[in-house]
């Protein structure tokens, strides 16, 4: 079974976790202000994700040992589990060559944006999973009802990071020149490489959020328990995904390298 | 034991063959150039190729033959309805048949790499050529002499460097004689150092997809004595300088520059574009059938919209347009150039 | 008729039809809105309502012809049984959407043949322009879908290497799909509806790629090379689209091999005792699983470039041509490897059991096949060595390409010490495979040429590489599967394909084909380049051209030989029911056709797989009791 064995002390890890993320991010929003050390953004970030990927996203479970039967729920979720996660990183490829296009088009720059927007939705991103945790957990203990409310918060959350990039950032950033630049030869494809990263994020922000309102209803319906909830686990690990993708993208667009003012 | 000495043999006198076999046909044209060199200059590209080829005839045999071999000596006679031997591996035959090849691999790695370095070395006298591709055509530029051509001319055992760029999509310089190849890319610059060493005329072949015409992307390289290529020079000045005079003249040094050259002759000979000669005031027949006679306004529509008016066949989404490059003034000139052209 | 038009392959066209109108409709209106222009002088309807239609049309397929209702249902909470029962008989089950491993296969294998048919086509019309110098029927004059001659010629040489990789994909997968969980004695791969799914991706997906011959073509080649393809007709967009989905399609197949194999085994299947074919199947999927998103990444940014103008790749905006080819390469070389690994695991699978012996270095090979897979993944700027890509990425290149000829030649060395003293039987499987062998030798020996950098200077964007890939892909991949398909043939069908007309099929294929590709290599190291309609007559390769016409042709008739054969055998073909090949591998163990839900009893692997020659051995026992498959470890 989990690391984890009763519901308190689960819920005691989700915080220390967030704690801890939380304090790495505004060491990392200090770094870049202050003196921009690339590779100690890059340090962050790799702790960041190892922090997730291993606390909220359980990667250990792929080690364990399924008893029971080749037809039985447990086998099932063990298989479905290693699919999830081949299917994850798969996914990291795409933002892995979103990530060399960036340092490739635009090397040790980096676009106007708005730095205490970008901070907002990374933080708001951070609560979605810190509260999305508490539902898995929750979940994971048979209440329904605690984790109904935790992925309700998790999903309005996840709509606001949504709506704060889409609706207002890239608004913004239009505004700062780089939808303009586009087609702009002097400024390099620095609009083209922002829209297209938090672009392809978006959409994954987007699936996700069906994702959960997918399993909120089904929850809703009764369909999980505390044995048998695979589609909240499924949900939870790929939303957390998403935030990990979001820890390399924000310093790759808000933090590293020099500001270039368009105009 | 016998089994093994003769394949032993078998598989060499096998690469002997096929080396022998393959050596005596011309496998590759004629070497032109320094880099290209000859099966004994070490570090030439062909020097190199001769090595592979052995080393290929080599590892055909070796595989091959006790393949076959096999086939034929324990093939199954009739009436055999047994198995084989029960043999699983070897592993001292494995981690020879590893760390062989992986030998094999660091002489071959050495060798690239050796051979690479020695046909990027640039000497210090090297003379330097811009080149620009476009679709389809090549113009070379001669800065030390400040004129344009579409011939590119080369001094024989004289190292060149042409600065290469492409104006559109990525071409690709290749004399086949002279081995190389480098991509020209559109908003770089990427070198071809090469030293000819064979006086003769050769072909630029574009060798990179760049569209419709591409099989049609060639430009004419001549190799010529030190002597006659002054004298080449010489003339290409001389031209420049006079035509420059008047504005007929300039249309020509601009038909040049631009490239229009590359696919417009005008002598009367087919290129990839409608000869220029004696067309001023001609009929000329379109693909949709109409006949229209030449005139200002048909050749400045060309140029600035080509495909507004295609020209019975011919390509029209060979020519691009030239609307952001010559002003009106500059077509005006290669009109005049045009007309004088009968 | 009235079964075909209810079935879910009708239902999926239909819908895509009408999914295609929305798409257009939706942007067209739009656009009219927004006061933007709606039409097109040539195509009709503008660039984004195409693509937005063929998209749509791509999803309204999937979502009609059934093969997510289950997700569906349980997106709303309704469960769904575990394995459908069958409702369709004869061919009927292979136009419905059917979860049975066995049937999707057989549903990758057709489609992956009408593929290679179609691409096979364009290539004799292309080879018959080239069979002589100057332009003779693809002229300047000539008109096609907006496209003259060259263009013509251009869009059909492309439409044929990426048809043609696409066929090897879906092949691989039929192969790997029929096969794979027979090996393991699984009742199904791990997840089945997801198989069904990405075989049905690849169905609008193929028609997408093909509808983009109508669409004025691409002149861009396989590699769709910005800028050219940036400018290229609206056609490309469609090839993107086509490729965008059918590579989903290699992803979610990959992906589900992998978890096969890790979790549903047979008792005491540890993984030295797999069978060979099955560690192939795991090192080419671990590649499409991952790699094949840089290409739809590439071409992604490039539909996006063209549609709204972002300069990704366009040097006047800022953009970088030289990084699409890193994105691209970096899946498009290891996808060669994904063509050959199944290929090189059926040659390994199939020899012990024509020459009757063990194969030789069984563990070894199996890891040759990862070696392979994964320095496959740090090979590709051995396609750009002249690219103009930064210059001391050049040798470490050629050190890794290099690197992957040790782990191919293990499998050659192993493969020979099995033929050695092996009492073979020339059975047509065997045939194929032992061309399979001497092809590909030819195809890899000239691999090493081209990474030694600067021979590959002379030789790039030459028909050598045209005879490199062909040769590798032939020997690689076509010879294999076809030793493959007459191998199993008779497990799925209860009947053999004639052997008679098998051997004709290899004995003209072989030579043809040798013809081809030296041929193909000659003229490419006197100059003549690829991507060409017309070479100038004065390099002399008019005669050569026309022999590689002729040795097109021969390929042709030999594969329209096999399909003839094909199908006639399973209606007419001489009843096979029982181990025919004498083989100890488990699917044979059983009668064919194989039983509806493989294997009635579980069998535990009691040996070694390819024990030949060791009397009393066995490789598998089938269980007699009715214990349920213990799975793993
Ligand atoms: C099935 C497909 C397949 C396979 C298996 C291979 C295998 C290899 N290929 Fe090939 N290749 C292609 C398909 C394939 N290729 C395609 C499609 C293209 C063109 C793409 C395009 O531009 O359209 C291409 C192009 C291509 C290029 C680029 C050419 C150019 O455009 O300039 C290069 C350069 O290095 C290359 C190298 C190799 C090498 C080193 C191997 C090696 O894997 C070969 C290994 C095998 C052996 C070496 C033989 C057996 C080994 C021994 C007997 C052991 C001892 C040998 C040694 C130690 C040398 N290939
Ligand atoms: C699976 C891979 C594969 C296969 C099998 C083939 C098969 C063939 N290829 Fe192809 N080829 C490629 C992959 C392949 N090719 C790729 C990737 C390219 C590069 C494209 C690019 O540069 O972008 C290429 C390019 C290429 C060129 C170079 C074009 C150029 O650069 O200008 C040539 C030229 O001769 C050629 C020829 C042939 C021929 C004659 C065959 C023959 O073997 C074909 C034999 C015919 C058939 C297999 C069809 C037979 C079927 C019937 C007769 C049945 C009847 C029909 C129906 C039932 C519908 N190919
Ligand atoms: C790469 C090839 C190419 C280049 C470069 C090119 N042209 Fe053309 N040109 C063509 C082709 C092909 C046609 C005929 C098809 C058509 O009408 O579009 C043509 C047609 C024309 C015509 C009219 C038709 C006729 O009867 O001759 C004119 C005038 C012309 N070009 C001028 C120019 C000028 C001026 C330049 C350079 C500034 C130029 N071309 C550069 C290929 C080219
Ligand atoms: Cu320029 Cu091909
Ligand atoms: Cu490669």
């Amino acid at each position: 079974m989990t690391h984890t064995h009763d519901k308190s002390s689960a819920l005691r890890q989700g915080v220390l976790i967030f704690v801890y993320l939380t304090v790495l991010t505004i060491l990392e929003y200090f770094v870049a202000v202050t003196f921009n050390a690339t590779s100690i953004l890059v340090v962050v970030a790799v702790i960041k994700a190892a922090l997730v990927m291993y606390y909220y996203m359980h990667i250990y479970k792929l080690n364990e040992e399924n008893e029971g039967d080749e037809n039985s729920y447990a086998y099932k979720t063990g298989t479905n589990r290693l699919g999830l996660w081949f299917f994850l990183l798969s996914d990291a490829f795409v933002f892995a060559g979103l990530l060399v296009m960036r340092l490739n088009l635009l090397g040790f720059t980096r676009p106007p944006l708005n730095q205490t927007l970008g901070f907002a939705v990374t933080a708001v991103l951070l609560f979605s999973s810190f509260f999305m945790n508490r539902g898995e957990t929750a979940m994971a203990h048979g209440d329904t009802k605690g984790f109904m409310n935790n992925v309700l918060i998790t999903f309005v959350m996840g709509l606001g990071f949504l709506l704060g990039v889409v609706m207002v950032e890239w608004r913004i950033a239009a505004e700062e020149g780089l939808i303009a630049s586009f087609g702009n030869p002097a400024t390099g494809p620095m609009g083209a490489v922002f829209y297209m990263m938090t672009g392809m994020h978006a959409f994954h922000v987007l699936t996700g959020l069906i994702f959960l309102f997918v399993v909120w209803n089904n929850a809703r319906k009764g369909v999980y328990s505390a044995e048998k909830h695979w589609g909240v686990e499924a949900a939870a690990v790929y939303w957390h995904f998403v935030d990990l993708v979001w820890i390399f993208f924000y310093p790759a667009l808000y933090l590293i390298g020099t500001l270039v003012h368009l105009d | 034991m016998r089994h093994y000495v003769t394949v032993g043999i078998l598989v060499i006198v096998v690469t002997i063959l096929t080396y022998a076999g393959l050596y005596s046909v011309d496998l590759l044209p004629v070497a032109a150039s320094l880099q290209a060199g000859s099966i004994n200059d070490v570090g030439s590209i062909d020097w190199l190729w001769n090595w592979e080829l052995v080393v290929m005839c080599f590892l055909f045999s070796l595989i091959a033959v006790p393949m076959f071999y096999s086939f034929v000596v324990f093939r199954r006679r009739k009436g055999d309805t047994s198995d084989g031997e029960h043999m699983e591996g070897n592993t001292n035959l494995e981690i020879a048949w590893t760390v062989l090849p992986l030998i094999l691999v660091f002489a071959f790695a050495y060798m690239g790499a050796y051979s690479l370095g020695d046909i990027r070395r640039m000497d210090l006298d090297a003379m330097s050529i811009k080149v620009r591709a476009q679709q389809f055509t090549w113009t070379f530029e001669y800065p030390e002499y400040g004129f344009f051509s579409n011939e590119l001319h080369l001094p024989v055992d004289q190292q060149v460097v042409l600065k290469m760029t492409s104006t559109d999509v990525i071409h690709s310089f290749w004399v086949p004689e002279f081995r190389i190849k480098q991509d020209v890319v559109p908003g770089r610059i990427t070198e071809y150092i090469v030293t000819p060493t064979l006086i003769g005329p050769y072909e630029v072949r574009c060798a990179e997809l760049c569209g419709t015409s591409h099989y049609n992307m060639e430009n004419a390289v001549i190799v010529e004595s030190r002597a006659n290529f002054d004298i080449w020079v010489a003339e290409q000045v001389a031209i420049a300088a006079a035509a420059a005079q008047t504005p007929e003249g300039q249309g020509q040094l601009l038909a040049v520059k631009n490239g229009c050259s590359g696919c417009h002759s005008v002598d009367g000979t087919r290129l990839t574009g409608p000869t220029w000669f004696g067309i001023y005031g001609a009929d000329v027949e379109l693909a949709d059938g109409r006949t229209i006679v030449v005139d200002d306004a048909f050749i400045i529509e060309s140029i600035l919209d080509p495909k507004a008016k295609e020209v019975a066949g011919f390509s029209p989404t060979s020519m691009p347009t030239y609307a952001t490059v010559l002003t009106e003034e500059e077509i005006a000139n290669i009109i005049a150039y045009i007309k004088t052209l009968r | 008729m009235k079964k075909f038009l209810s079935s879910s392959l009708a239902r999926g066209l239909v819908w895509q039809v009408i999914g295609t109108i929305v798409g257009i409709g939706l942007i067209t209106g739009i656009r009219a809105a927004m006061g933007l222009p709606t039409t097109d002088s040539v195509f009709f309807f503008t660039e984004p309502a195409w693509v937005l239609g063929a998209f749509l049309g791509g999803l309204f397929f999937l979502s009609a012809n059934g093969s997510v209702s289950d997700w569906f249902k349980w997106a709303r909470g309704i469960d769904t049984p575990e394995h459908h029962e069958e409702h369709y008989k004869g061919w009927e089950k292979f136009v419905n959407v059917s979860l049975d491993h066995k049937v999707i296969g057989v549903q990758y294998t057709m489609l992956s043949l009408i593929l290679i048919c179609v691409g096979g086509l364009f290539a004799l019309i292309f080879r018959t322009e080239l069979a002589a110098s100057e332009l003779q029927f693809l002229t300047l004059d000539m008109k096609l879908f907006n496209q003259n001659g060259p263009q013509l010629f251009n869009t059909m040489m492309s439409l044929h290497g990426m048809l043609m990789i696409q066929g090897i994909l879906l092949g691989v997968a039929g192969i790997i799909n029929y096969v794979v969980p027979l090996l393991l004695g699984a009742q199904d791969m791990a997840f089945p509806r997801m198989n069904a799914f990405s075989f049905w991706l690849g169905v609008p997906g193929s028609i997408i790629l093909l509808s983009s011959i109508v669409l004025g073509g691409f002149d861009t080649g396989w590699t769709g090379y910005p800028p050219l393809s940036a400018r290229a007709p609206v056609g490309v967009q469609m090839f993107f689209l086509g490729v965008f989905f059918l590579g989903w399609s290699s992803i979610l197949g990959g992906l589900n091999v992998v978890v096969t194999v890790v979790r549903v085994r047979a008792r005491s299947m540890n993984a030295f005792r797999m069978p060979i074919f099955v560690w192939a199947s795991v090192a080419t999927s671990i590649i499409t699983m991952t790699a094949t998103q840089l290409i739809g990444l590439s071409f992604q940014l490039v539909m996006f470039q063209r549609l709204l103008g972002m300069g990704f790749f366009d040097p006047a905006k800022g953009g970088n041509p030289v990084l699409y080819q890193h994105l691209f390469w970096f899946y498009s070389h290891p996808a060669v490897y994904v063509f050959v690994l199944p290929g090189l695991g059926v040659i390994s699978e199939l020899l012990p059991v024509f020459a009757r012996k063990p194969l030789f270095g069984y563990r070894w090979i199996a890891m040759s096949s990862l070696g392979i897979a994964l320095v496959g993944f740090v090979v590709w700027a051995h396609h750009m060595f002249a690219s103009g890509m930064n210059e001391y990425l050049r040798v470490p290149f050629m050190y890794s390409t290099l690197l992957v000829g040790v782990p191919t030649g293990v499998k050659f060395f192993s493969w020979v010490a099995t033929i050695w003293k092996g009492k073979i039987d020339f059975h047509t499987p065997m045939l194929f495979v032992l061309g399979a062998i001497v092809v590909f030798l030819l195809g890899g020996i000239t691999g090493p040429v081209l990474a030694a950098i600067s021979v590959d200077l002379h030789l790039t964007d030459t028909y050598f590489i045209v005879g490199h890939f062909h040769d590798t892909i032939f020997g690689g991949f076509v010879f294999p599967f076809f030793a493959a398909l007459y191998y199993w043939f008779p497990k799925a069908t209860g009947r053999r394909m004639s052997e008679t007309l098998g051997k004709i099929h290899f004995w003209i294929m072989t030579p043809s084909f040798l013809v081809l590709q030296f041929g193909m290599m000659r003229i490419g190291l006197l100059g003549m380049r690829r991507r060409i309609v017309d070479y100038d007559p004065a390099m002399g390769f008019d005669s050569t051209h026309l022999v590689l016409t002729i040795a097109g042709y021969l390929i042709g008739i030999s594969v329209a030989i096999f399909l003839y054969n094909f199908f006639n055998s399973m209606k007419n073909g001489e009843k096979a029911e029982g181990n025919i090949w004498n083989s100890r591998s488990p699917e044979w163990q059983v009668p064919s056709p194989m039983p509806m839900h493989n294997y009635d009893q579980p069998f535990e692997v009691v040996g070694e797989p390819y024990d030949y020659g060791l009397p009393g051995s066995k490789y598998v026992e089938f269980a007699a009791a009715t214990t349920p498959a213990k799975s793993k470890h």
